[in-house]
């Protein structure tokens, strides 16, 4: 009767108690959540011969933090994903498995769209191409990198030659052709995006690539709109207000990641959102350093 | 040929703090086929020490053992012999019938004679109706019961038995004593351990005492009874008027026209012939020895005090 | 022997170890689960989970069976009832041994077959990029098991020198983790790297090197995962390297316990 009733009050203590600690562990800061990783040769001794598996779990925890941290933005919540620890993870994860896909392929998205580190993604991806020697995604990633942010096109046409050869298909050879150029940026971009959101699974980062799709689909409708201006005026237009007064963009332009477009005065569009939750509102100063 | 012969054994033991202790010191002994030995000795005498060693499972720091004049180190040493362990325990997730079976088969028997003499030894030994129970299940009792019905099934001509009535109930200990008879009928030889002298007295052709590790008797059972005559308990008739004192010696007890009288080995002749001169009639002259008991007593203080 | 092999493997199932592997392998109905929050591998997702927790699996069995068989028999007392019979110590070893080594190839066929099942559900819902070979797959299952079969014999020489369990069941352990990073210590050693290194140190690691068991060789999981072909001397070579260390530490084990004395 005695311990009947010490595990009953357990349990009512343990429901009141529960609803603070989970919130405690809720609230816990996300770099604390991600974890940091251990140097890998220490790593590799504990893993013993799970090194696949350990690999694994550093990817899917990036993941899970990753897919949280995309949730939050539809809340209004700004916090920018700690985006190095999680290619931190993701580096030591294919040093544990190099031919882990998933690595490569997550630390590509982020790498180069919100962290700019073009030079440590293609470096990954080198890397990755030296084991997954039969994957035609490594070198059209690495192909996009050199043609979209480094303007790289010899390089890049290279890379989407080779992707081409291995996956069979004419899709890298289509791209390697039509958007060699400066102009061309916004369709590669749209092309490449759609591409990857089409292979992608995880809902959470296929959420991000549809997002990042709807932006440069908005950049390539306002595009559209300034090229007609030039033909019809013969002159550029000043603002996108004038476009959007003068009817050319209806419905008017809107930004998935809360920012404003813009035309710059080289004409190029752009946003003040830089295509990331963490850009908009952050400085409304590149405006005018862009 | 000896059945078991054990020849200048010695053990030592490196104890605590790198102290030698010696277990065994010299010991001598033959044990004939057909011969039911007791092997006698306090707790810690070195009985199961020696046992042991005879059963291969330590080595001797010099001298040997040999059963049936294989060396005790071989495997085939023990080929004839049924053994039981001090406090056996067996596989307890096997059931007595298995575990009698495994000894069976390690013993090379066809599978007929195996399932008749399991059958026989496990009615024998009171354990039929448990024997598809796992071993764990059984009591201390029943234990060393599996224990004699392993060292019994596969009919071996030597028993080397480590304490076999340890743990039993008076109904189980009485079995064991006619167990072991029986084998002594069949003529086999039964090689036990016991610190009990009852044991020894009622079953035992010879017995070997074993005092700190050294073996202080080694005789045959009838001679050390013998030799233990102290004197004789004399029943005369005497009336019950005249006061119970007859040739310098007070009666010890007084029943009716009976009275009892001690008289030791030195004063029963003297005694007897007072009793002739006198006429009186002799009811009944009871021996009065030391028992066994007594005499192993005895050997073990005297070890005690040279100790 | 025979005897022996069979009340070991008796034992073994007796103890309910197997229904324990059982409920255990529950863990690979989460496998699907787990590998659809992949983004472009499930399914080698899904072979690195089954893999994984197979070997795992065989290494619980090998250090707690390996490492408390004999110790459980003396601490118990068995041992002299059994080796009372005409049993040769070498044969209750070996039959203690090939039982155990036995248990472990069968739990290893049942898990395989487990995993198989979850590999063929998981590649069926998402088509693999990469083709799934069963064969190399089958093998990578089968030198995991070889691999435990030799750290069982390793538990072994250890249990025929102590009188506890804690230095079989930990010495195996940490045997498990040194045979697993030997080789990259070697390759470190002899890298430029590692010139800071004394020379002393080096020959010590050296000796370390060729006396421990090496399981690098053994891991085929990279290739069962990925599908990458099987180096195909090298296995012949991983199976011959088995052999002799397997041989060669059951014999010294023989040698051990048939002196050690059973108070």
């Amino acid at each position: 009767m005695k311990t009947a009733s010490t595990a009953l009050i357990c349990i009512v203590i343990y429901s009141f108690l529960m609803v603070p600690f989970t919130t405690y562990l809720h609230k816990k800061p996300f770099v604390e959540k991600l974890g940091y990783v251990p140097s890998v040769t220490a790593l590799k001794i504990v893993s013993a011969d799970h090194k696949e598996l350990v690999a694994a779990s550093l990817v899917l925890k990036v993941l899970m933090y990753f897919g949280g941290q995309v949730e939050k933005p539809e809340s209004q919540i700004h916090i920018p994903p700690d985006y190095m620890a999680m290619s931190r993870m993701l580096h030591g994860a294919v040093k544990l498995d190099p031919y882990n896909m998933d690595a490569y392929y997550f630390a590509q998205s982020f790498l180069t769209w919100d962290v700019k580190q073009y030079k440590m993604a293609n470096d990954l991806l080198a890397y990755g191409m030296k084991y997954r020697t039969w994957d035609w995604y490594l070198p059209f990633l690495a192909g996009f990198n050199h043609a979209y942010f480094l303007k790289d096109y010899g390089k890049a046409a290279e890379y989407y030659k080779r992707a081409g050869e291995l996956s069979g298909s004419d899709l890298s050879r289509l791209l390697a052709g039509r958007y060699m150029q400066e102009s061309g940026q916004t369709d590669l971009a749209i092309a490449y995006l759609s591409a990857m959101e089409k292979g992608e699974r995880n809902p959470s980062v296929k959420k991000n690539f549809r997002l990042r799709m709807t932006a440069f689909q908005e950049v390539r409708r306002i595009e559209v709109a300034r090229e007609r201006y030039l033909a019809e005026r013969g002159v550029a237009p000043p603002s996108l207000d004038v476009l959007v007064r003068d009817g050319m963009l209806v419905p008017p332009p809107k930004d998935p990641y809360g920012g404003e477009f813009y035309i710059g005065s080289d004409g190029r569009v752009s946003t003040t959102s830089k295509f990331a939750f963490a850009g908009a509102g952050r400085d409304t100063t590149s405006k005018e350093s862009k | 040929m000896n059945a078991i012969e054990i020849t200048d054994l010695c053990k030592q033991f490196t104890g605590k703090k790198r102290v030698r202790i010696d277990a065994l010191k010299n010991i001598n002994l033959q044990v004939e086929t057909g011969e039911i030995f007791g092997f006698l000795g306090p707790n810690g005498a070195g009985k199961s020490t020696t046992i042991k060693i005879i059963m291969g499972l330590l080595r001797p720091s010099s001298g040997t053992a040999r059963i049936l004049g294989v060396h005790s180190g071989l495997a085939a040493s023990r080929l004839r012999v049924g053994f039981l362990p001090e406090n056996p325990a067996f596989f307890d997730y096997l059931s007595a019938e298995e575990y009698v079976g495994f000894v069976g088969s390690q013993f090379k028997m066809d599978d007929g004679l195996l399932k008749r003499r399991s059958e026989d030894v496990l009615k024998r030994l009171d354990l039929w109706d448990a024997r598809r129970r796992p071993i764990r299940s059984y009591s201390k009792g029943m234990v060393q019961r599996v224990g004699l019905a392993q060292a019994l099934v596969h009919d071996p001509d030597i028993y080397i038995l480590d304490e076999p009535m340890s743990g039993l109930d008076p109904i189980g200990r009485a079995l064991v004593k006619d167990i072991i008879l029986e084998l002594k009928n069949q003529g086999k030889c039964v090689f036990f351990s016991t610190h009990i002298t009852d044991d020894v007295e009622k079953v035992c052709d010879r017995v070997g005492v074993i005092v700190r590790g050294a073996l202080v008797a080694l005789d045959r059972v009838e001679n050390i009874l013998k030799s233990g005559v102290e004197g004789y308990l004399v029943h005369l008739r005497l009336s019950e008027d005249v006061p119970a004192v007859f040739g310098g010696f007070e009666a010890v007890r007084r029943s009716g026209a009976i009275s009892e009288f001690y008289v030791p080995c030195p004063a029963f002749n003297s005694f007897m012939g007072t009793v002739n001169t006198s006429g009186t009639e002799v009811v009944l002259v009871e021996t009065r020895r030391r028992n066994l008991e007594d005499f192993f007593l005895s050997l073990v203080s005297v070890g005690r005090e040279s100790g | 022997m025979m005897t022996m092999i069979g009340i070991t493997l008796k034992g073994i199932f007796r103890d309910r170890v197997f229904q324990g592997i059982m409920v255990t392998a529950c863990a690979f109905l989460l496998i699907p689960v787990i590998a659809s929050l992949s983004m472009r591998q499930v399914t080698e997702l899904s072979v690195t989970l089954s893999l994984s927790l197979i070997s795992f699996i065989l290494l619980l069995l090998s250090v707690f069976l390996g490492g408390t068989s004999l110790w459980k028999d003396i601490d118990r007392r068995y041992t002299f009832s059994v080796l009372g019979l005409p049993l040769s110590r070498q044969s209750y070893l070996l039959g203690r041994f090939c039982g155990t080594a036995l248990f472990v190839m069968l739990s290893a066929a049942v898990l395989g077959a487990a995993a198989f099942a979850v590999v063929c559900y998981s590649s069926a819902i998402y088509p693999a990029d990469r083709p799934i070979i069963w064969s190399t797959m089958a093998l990578c299952i089968l030198f995991d098991a070889l691999k435990y079969i030799l750290l069982i014999a390793v538990a072994f020489l250890l249990s025929t020198v102590s009188t506890s369990f804690f230095l079989p069941v930990f010495g195996t352990i940490a045997m498990f983790f040194a045979g697993g990073v030997a080789q990259q210590v070697h390759e470190y050693i002899l890298s430029p790297a590692s010139e800071s290194i004394s020379p002393v140190v080096r020959q010590i690691a050296n000796g370390l090197y060729y006396l421990l068991p090496n399981f690098e060789a053994f891991d085929l999981k990279v290739n069962a995962i990925y599908g990458l072909p099987l180096p195909t001397g090298g296995l012949l070579l991983t199976l011959g390297y088995f052999f002799v260390y397997v041989t060669f530490l059951l014999s010294v084990s023989t040698a051990i316990f048939s002196r050690r004395e059973l108070r």
